[in-house]
């Protein structure tokens, strides 16, 4: 597929294109003129993906940086582990001369917990290391959704913006083509050596961070096993003698055995992503990968009747009465479930694998008692689950197009720093802030201070990573945890068509799967039936899912499925 | 608000605004100039009336004539990305007529919102419109200084919480977790969550409309109740008027233009119900329950970044709002009361 040209160009094709063709709602005409549009011969479009040789053009250099050995290699695609001790006087320095003029940038990120106060140790500590002044403007992440759209309307886009692929939603993606800078002249080729850390990073990480026929992205390299894992309460669990649940029906069997609202106490928080993997439902984290071929035809998830039993399951849950009463505010729920969880007023939740050691760190000290595991995904009847691989990096930092050639170098600065390898000062540095203020080390064990675990929360690993990286030495055994799972996770994991690749979709589509999210949660929280679900993908369908599984399936056929 | 700043073109309120001006010393006021005279001759008598009104002019002007224009965004699949200049956007942006418009008379999203945002409406006209009044009696009726500061001062005071602090307020106590529910637990009851029940959201809403402002609201009507002539009342009360007689008879009429004026403010803003109050606790009780207008155009609009489309929606609903203004205050001239304008 042909690469875009710039957005400026793209006007005319694309406006009569519009112009002519009913959104949504209205009837369209046939698929033809429509498929026209797509990447292929268009050389004006800004939809499709780059894939093959025009991909080879813009892609970075690898060059292998191998620090330290890793105690576990990657295993069906997991990240690899560290879990030896610690030795401050024995790591490397990845980058010897500070790459950073000095520039201001400001960064507009998603932030998970509560952001610390500007001008902290931590952000200090980072900014003289790398020589850049950055600027944060941390954003809660749950709603992050809810102002990118209008922070990139604005004329006011900070210097670089980072953005999640599950809020590449609406006309997000177009905003991303029109409003960030190509990174290509700084990177493709042999460019990248200039930032040795950045040359380490694989190249299908790279590969997805090619938007609108530009590399655009600087990507957070990730595992393709499911980020999401069901967490618990381990310590509560063997406590009261609490099995693992094996299946969805052990899984209820034990949500009503745990709750006992009346001492505050029910089993879990929402589980719609749990059961999603329970009854093996194409993942929704982003839309390419919702898409499947299966015999000969592109399924989407939300048609699949696993899908439908799924949220069916977990409104079995509501209604049981065995989810905590916060998760059913749903978003409106701001308050970060840490607290309550570590209170045990829930035993289970699902979120992102990181929370299971940020969890253990912040715990460690005031609650010793307090352990969080992770449980592996069950097939719904018991047997093993199906699961589907998310991409390989799902999070990417912008650089804002208005940048100077200067504050683009600073970037590029600061990501490679943050994207130093474990066994590095940058590593440390990054990950765990200034030793003394933030982590303490006794016996080659690292053990984060109050402030530590305030000050060095998600900012600079934003940014940009190392290739997926799972190294505690704090807690070795959750790092082992971690990779493990993902190695025994990563056994039952398969591949979608799609993965891989970075799809943007045709603007008359964007709005197309908006509202299903709201939707689930609606049936999920028994406020909208099952049959609605039915009578949204059935309106999906006429109002443009069909034309856009003919335009996935011309994706297909011109690049090939995903390899696995 | 208050009535003072309504504006009034006829004459004789020319004359009675003139007075104080006389008074200041303003030379040429000395003898008011008749109705009809030239304009000239007015601009020149008014010339620093008008000079000090000329900052908030260019602040209306600014702020809510020139955003008007960009309404043009609702007959366009507008994409604020082409461009970091809103006007090149909208320039590069392909028209598509009333497309918009015809989507929203097809989307039963929108009129789901606008039912809501009527029924909510009518809610608060019935049980929040009143209370105001009611508690402006209350205090009127307190005689003692010091007893009606402290309760005037606890009236106003929750009017200066975020609506963040108050629902999070209301969340712990009526809360499924919260302390009502712990407490109906503890003595053996079902929890209630009252918070997250779309049957009664807006009855919630109203409830903590009334909590937050109703207070804060009684200020305009206390402003009239302090105008009201003591002689009034000791006339009536020789007259042997008891005190449900003076108030019906001496109170309630001296309240009758400014709850009309209200009222009719009130009715034009009939379609505003809450925007901020209420996108808090929209994934609360679902978009079935809690999408008003405001909220609806808000997550086509910012959310969905569907710009056209949110902009066709929040037309509609600023025409609906200048048509029932129009009715109220039509109606409230019927009544024989001044409402908001009179020509």
């Amino acid at each position: 597929m042909t690469p875009n040209a710039a957005p400026a160009s793209s006007g005319p094709s694309r406006r009569s294109f519009l112009a002519s063709s009913a959104v949504a709602t209205a009837a369209v005409a046939g698929g033809m003129p429509l498929l026209a549009a797509c990447g292929g011969s268009d050389g004006g479009s800004r939809d499709g993906t780059t894939s093959g040789k025009d991909a080879e053009k813009i892609l970075p250099a690898y060059v292998a940086s191998n620090v330290v050995t890793p105690d576990i290699p990657s295993r069906n695609g997991s990240a690899v582990g560290f879990t030896g001790k610690l030795d401050l006087a024995d790591l490397k320095t990845s980058v010897p001369k500070k790459l950073g003029k000095g520039n201001k940038v400001t960064v507009m990120s998603p932030f998970w917990g509560s952001p610390p106060k500007d001008g902290n140790a931590y952000y200090k500590a980072m900014n003289d290391l790398i020589g850049v002044d950055v600027v944060w403007q941390n954003q809660d992440g749950n709603t992050y959704d809810q102002k990118l759209g209008a922070v990139l309307a604005s004329s006011e886009v900070p210097d670089v913006v980072v953005v999640p692929g599950w809020n590449m939603t609406g006309r997000i993606p177009s905003a991303v083509i029109g409003k960030f800078a190509d990174l290509g002249p700084y990177l493709s080729g042999d460019a990248v050596k200039d930032y040795p850390n950045l040359a380490a990073i694989p190249t299908d990480a790279w590969q997805r961070s090619i938007f609108g026929g530009k590399l655009r992205g600087l990507p957070m390299p990730s595992s393709y096993v499911s980020g999401i894992v069901p967490l618990y309460r381990q310590d509560v669990f063997e406590k009261e003698g609490y099995e693992v649940p094996r299946s969805c029906d052990e899984f209820m069997a034990l949500a009503k055995d745990a709750t006992n609202a009346r001492a505050k106490r029910w089993a879990c928080l929402d589980m719609k992503w749990t059961a999603f993997n329970a009854f093996g439902v194409l993942s929704g984290n982003e839309k390419s990968l919702g898409w499947n071929e299966v015999d000969g035809k592109l399924i989407h998830r939300i048609e699949t009747d696993e899908y439908l039993e799924a949220l069916e399951w977990t409104r079995k849950l509501f209604a049981a009465g065995v989810v905590h009463p916060d998760a059913e505010l749903g978003k409106s729920n701001a308050a970060d479930p840490g607290p309550k969880f570590a209170a045990g007023e829930f035993l289970i939740y699902n979120q992102d694998i990181s929370q299971w050691w940020s969890r253990t760190a912040e715990q460690a000290t005031q609650n010793p008692e307090f352990k969080i595991w992770g449980m592996d995904f069950f097939g719904h009847d018991g047997g093993d689950p199906a699961l589907w691989a998310q991409n390989p990096a799902s999070i990417f930092a912008f650089v804002n197009k208005k940048a100077s050639e200067a504050v683009i170098r600073d970037v590029l600065a600061v990501a490679n720093v943050t994207a130093a390898p474990y066994g590095t000062k940058e590593y440390m540095a990054t990950n765990y802030g200034v030793e003394g203020t933030h982590y303490t080390v006794k016996d080659g064990v690292p053990t984060k201070t109050d402030q530590g675990n305030i000050d060095v929360m998600n900012a600079y690993v934003m940014i940009a990573s190392p290739a997926a990286t799972i190294a505690h030495p704090d807690f070795p055994e959750v790092a082992k945890g971690q990779v493990e799972w993902q190695q025994r996770m990563g056994a039952f994991t398969r591949k979608p068509s799609f993965y891989g690749m970075q799809i943007t979709e045709p603007a008359r589509y964007t709005n197309l799967s908006n509202d299903f999210e709201q939707l689930e949660d609606d049936v999920v929280r028994g406020r909208k039936k099952i049959a609605d679900m039915q009578q949204a993908v059935s309106d999906w369908k006429s109002k443009g899912g069909d034309e856009l599984r003919d335009w996935y399936r011309k994706i297909l056929d011109e690049n090939g499925p995903a390899a696995g | 608000m208050s009535h003072s700043t309504v504006p009034r073109t006829d004459t004789e309120a020319e004359a009675k605004n003139n007075r104080p001006a006389a008074r200041g010393g303003a030379g040429s006021a000395k003898q008011p100039p008749a109705a009809g005279q030239s304009l000239r001759l007015r601009l020149k008598r008014d010339r620093v009336l008008l000079l000090m009104t000329l900052p908030a002019v260019l602040l209306v002007l600014l702020f809510n004539y020139v955003p008007i224009l960009g309404n043009i965004v609702a007959f366009q699949e507008y994409d604020p990305y082409i461009s970091d200049n809103g006007v090149v956007s909208i320039l590069n942006s392909p028209w598509v007529g009333l497309e918009n418009f015809q989507r929203i008379l097809e989307d039963s999203a929108f009129w789901n919102a606008v039912r809501n945002t009527l029924v909510l409406f009518i809610l608060q006209l019935v049980l929040y419109f009143p209370i105001p009044i009611l508690l402006a009696l209350l205090i009127n009726s307190v005689v003692r200084p010091r007893v009606r500061a402290i309760s005037q001062a606890i009236l106003y005071l929750p009017h200066f919480f975020s609506w963040v602090l108050v629902i999070a307020v209301f969340q712990q106590i009526f809360g499924g977790a919260g302390i009502l529910s712990q407490l109906l637990r503890a003595h053996g009851y079902d929890g209630l969550d009252i918070m997250t029940d779309p049957g009664t959201f807006k009855f919630l809403v109203t409830a903590e409309s009334v909590w937050k402002d109703a207070g804060w609201g009684i200020i305009v009507f206390l402003a009239a109740l302090a105008s009201v002539s003591p002689d009034l009342y000791e006339a009536a009360a020789m007259d042997g008027a008891g005190r449900w007689r003076r108030m019906w008879h001496v109170t309630l009429p001296a309240l009758r233009p400014v709850i009309a004026l209200l009222l009719v403010l009130r009715v034009g803003d009939a379609l505003t119900v809450g925007f901020e109050q209420i996108l808090l606790q929209r994934d609360a009780v679902g978009p079935g329950a809690a999408e008003v207008l405001d909220t609806f155009v808000w997550w086509n609009g910012v959310r969905n970044q569907d710009f056209g489309y949110a902009a066709a929606a929040g037309l509609v609903k600023g025409v609906i709002s200048l048509g029932l203004v129009l009715a109220a205050n039509k109606v409230a001239h019927l009544m024989g009361e001044q409402g908001v304008y009179k020509k």
